[in-house]
This record gives structure tokens, sequence and C-alpha cells, in this order.
């Protein structure tokens, strides 16, 4: 066998297409087998824009006259499959004839990958997109739970230690005949009014740096100074409490259902942490919660009751009078009292 | 949590191969290779891929309803879904994936024959 037959054997034998075009009329004066097996038996007919309609032949000529070669990539099926092929074309060095060689690298598996790459990073960042979505919405949740400073605490070492804040004021608020209003309006508008009034008076309370810390039925309790330190915590809470009763006075001006409030505050230490492992609760606890609670219940409606120890904090700043029985003071503001 | 099959048998290293061999395998099918004849590329492995995906709880969810519409007006036959099954079974225990979880994929897919089959009365 001639060195010649061998070369043409190994060109026909080979995994890539091989062609020589002639560039006059663009047909096709040998194929090897893999570029048969890819586009058909050849034909004297077979022209190059027969298996590649979308290839641009006045730019494959421009570039054979110019720099010699071109490369460009083509799409056909093979039965079902789609194939891609990255085809090459160089004119052919020394020849009589006006000939270029083409050579077909069969780059489907590249562009399945690509497509496919495609499809999973797109379903990544979708999923990663969610994921962060409900971090966000589940911070939310905690930060509604939690001051920041206990959820970073948390966040970073999975449990919140107890903590004493020292001084703090607690003020703590419930409703005047809170059960008959249940018994005369449906529980969903109740629910709804409530929902209503604690997020105005989380409004005011922000306003003064007075933080909501739990709320159960009625009772809506808050406090300032916990977790970030407040110097002026006895005047924020009492600015708050002052604040809430305008708030209702006004808003039962203009609405069906009166609420008729009852305020009980108190200067102190509070322990802060969070309570349970499994459903989490931010609360304060001591005797200075006790203590508000306490004047709550000693408190009239629309008033805003505490002893005297509150008092001389805000004192020249909001009034405080005793009342008639001496057992508590009660808080105004300067200008209602004036 | 409980590992997901997608992870326990390699994450996308795996499923890319699992996907590229179900791929060449479904087109080669006689039975079901002609449902994918006018697909374009792109969209076929991007179905593959989040069907393989999906199968092993992989990055990929799909609600019963957008596996209803992504079917519908394709009549697909019982035999052919049949089919589709073995070819899956087959691969995966190419794959090397052990029996019982490819019965547990196997079961999902079952579970989800009506929503690719239609009856007469569907259209």
């Amino acid at each position: 066998m001639t060195i010649e037959a061998i070369n043409e054997q190994l060109l026909r034998a080979i995994g890539v297409g091989v062609a020589l075009l002639d560039l006059d009329d663009l047909s096709f004066s040998f194929r090897n087998d893999t570029f048969n097996e890819w586009f058909g038996e050849p034909s004297s007919a077979t022209r190059l824009n027969d298996i590649f309609p979308d290839l641009d032949t006045g730019t494959l000529r421009q570039e054979m006259n110019g720099s010699g070669r071109m490369s460009t990539e083509a799409s056909f099926k093979l039965r079902r499959r789609t194939m891609t092929v990255a085809l090459e074309f160089n004119l052919a060095q020394n020849a009589q004839d006006n000939i270029a060689v083409l050579v077909c690298q069969n780059i489907t598996r590249i562009k399945e990958l690509e497509s496919m790459i495609d499809s999973y990073s797109m379903m990544v960042e979708r999923n990663t997109h969610e994921i962060k979505r409900e971090k966000e919405q589940v911070e939310k949740l905690l930060l509604n739970m939690m001051p920041r400073a206990a959820y970073e605490e948390y966040k970073t070492f999975g449990v919140v230690s107890p903590r004493l804040f020292e001084p703090v004021s607690v003020l703590a608020l419930d409703f005047i005949e809170f059960d008959s209003q249940f018994t005369q309006h449906e529980a969903g508008v109740i629910v709804s009014e409530l929902s209503d009034i604690y997020s105005a008076f989380d409004r005011i309370g922000a306003q003064f740096s007075c933080q909501r810390i739990r709320t159960h039925g009625d009772s809506y309790v808050a406090v300032s100074g916990v977790p970030d330190p407040n110097e002026d915590h006895a005047a924020a809470i009492a600015n708050s409490g002052v604040r809430f009763l305008r708030y209702l006075e006004r808003r039962n001006d203009s609405h069906p259902i009166k609420w008729k409030a009852r305020i009980g505050v108190a200067t102190g230490p509070v322990i802060g942490s969070v309570v349970g492992n499994q459903n989490y609760i931010y609360d304060v606890f001591g005797p200075t919660v006790a203590a508000a609670l306490h004047h709550r219940d000693q408190a009239a409606k629309m008033t805003m009751a505490t002893d005297q120890a509150f008092a001389d904090l805000v004192a020249g700043r909001f009034d405080g009078a005793p009342s008639s029985d001496g057992s508590h003071v009660l808080i105004r503001d300067m200008a209602a009292s004036a | 949590m409980e590992k997901t099959l997608f992870d326990k048998y390699g994450g996308f290293s795996t499923v890319s191969k699992v996907v590229l061999t179900l791929y060449d395998r479904l087109l080669e099918d006689d039975d079901v290779g002609p449902f994918f004849d006018d697909v374009d590329l792109p969209r076929l492995i991007d179905h593959q891929t989040k069907f393989v995906s999906s199968l092993m709880g992989g990055p990929a969810s799909f609600t019963d309803d957008h596996i209803e519409r992504a079917h519908r007006g394709m009549q697909i036959e019982d035999h052919q879904f049949d089919r589709l099954k073995e070819i899956v079974a087959e691969v995966l225990t190419d794959f090397d994936v052990e029996d019982p979880d490819i019965a547990a994929i196997l079961g999902e897919f079952e579970a989800r024959r009506a929503l690719l089959i239609e009856t007469p009365n569907d259209n």
C-alpha cells in the first residue's frame, strides 16, 4: 500500500468530517466517511449550500480570496439529534485548482453541555434567590420576636444569654371591659382593631426608643433601655404612655368601637432573654415588670399610674399627682394638667 | 435533614452525566424519541436537566399543575410512559443508583402518570 493510499484511508476513518470543496462551483471533490455519515452519501450534484443552507457563500469566497481561511458553526439534524459542527475552511496550498479543505469538528456534546449548564445555573440562581427571600422573611419574623442585638447573638451562638438591664422603664397597658367588647363584636373585628391599635403603639413607641416586648390579648408591654441603654428611659416611657392615651382618645372620636385603656409604668432593673428552645420568645422579667403590671391594675380608665420613684425621674417634664388614697401617682403631661 | 438522592449520588456532577445519557437514549428510542423530533436542543436539554434534578430531589421543583401543562396535547400513551420508565430505570442502574432508590424515583414518576396521559374526556 502506498503512502498516499494509507493517508487516504486514515483521512476517511478519522472522527472528523473532511471534504475538499471546489470554490468555483462549490461542489465536493472528496468527502470522508464521517462527513458522509453526517451529511449523507455524496452526489455530484450536491453543493455546499445544500448541506449548509445558512452559510453565506459570498462571505466564504471573500475570505478565501483574502486570508484564505474561515471558521464558522453549523447545526443540522441527524435523526432526532441536533448536531453542531465547527467548520473550518482553508484554501489548499500549492494547488492548481481553486480548492478549499473543509474540516468539520463535532461540537454537539459541548453545545449540549453548555445548554445543560445554562439550565442548571438558572435553576440554582432561582433557588438561591428563593432561599435569600425566605431567609429575609425568617429574619424579619425573628426581629419581630426579639431585639436585633439578641437576634445577632442568637445567630452567632445559637442561644441568647439572660442579661441584666439596668436601669430601664417598663410600660404595661390593658383595656377596660375588654371581655365585654368580645361579646358585643365579632372576634375578627376585635382582632383587627387590636392589630391597628398595637401597630400605632409600636410606631409611637419607636419614636421614643421604646420597644414592644409582648402582647397577650389586651395586654401590651413595652420597655425602654432594652437592649440598648437609654439614659432617658423614664421620659421615653412616659412620653409613649401619654401619646398612647391621646391616640386612643382621638381614635375613639371617629371609630364606632371605643377603647378605654389603663397604663402602669415603673422603673428599675429587668432580665432580658429568649425563653424556650423550640418556641422562641424574647421576654423581660423581674420586679420592675411586676410593678408596672401592679400599677396598671391601680390605674383608672385612660390614666397612667406609677410610683414616686418613677415620678421623680420625670419630674419637671410630666405632672405627677398622688392618687386620692395615696397608693400610687398619676402621670400626665404638663399641658394636660395646666 | 434527610439527604436527597441528588446529594447522595454526587450532586450536579452525577446528574449531568445522567442527563446526557438519558438524553442519548431517549432520542435513540423509537417509542419515546418521536416526541422530541421538533423540540430544539436548549429546550430539550433544559427539560431533561429539570426532569432528572427534580426526580432526584435537586434544585428543581415542579407543581403537578406545571407538569400537566407542559405535557398537554402531546397524546402520550401508557406504553410510551412505561417505556420512559424503563429507560429511566436502565440509566439509573448504569449509574449505580441503588435499587430501593430507583424504586422510590419510579414511584414518584408513576404517581404522575395521570398528569401526562390525557384521557379522551380531558379535551
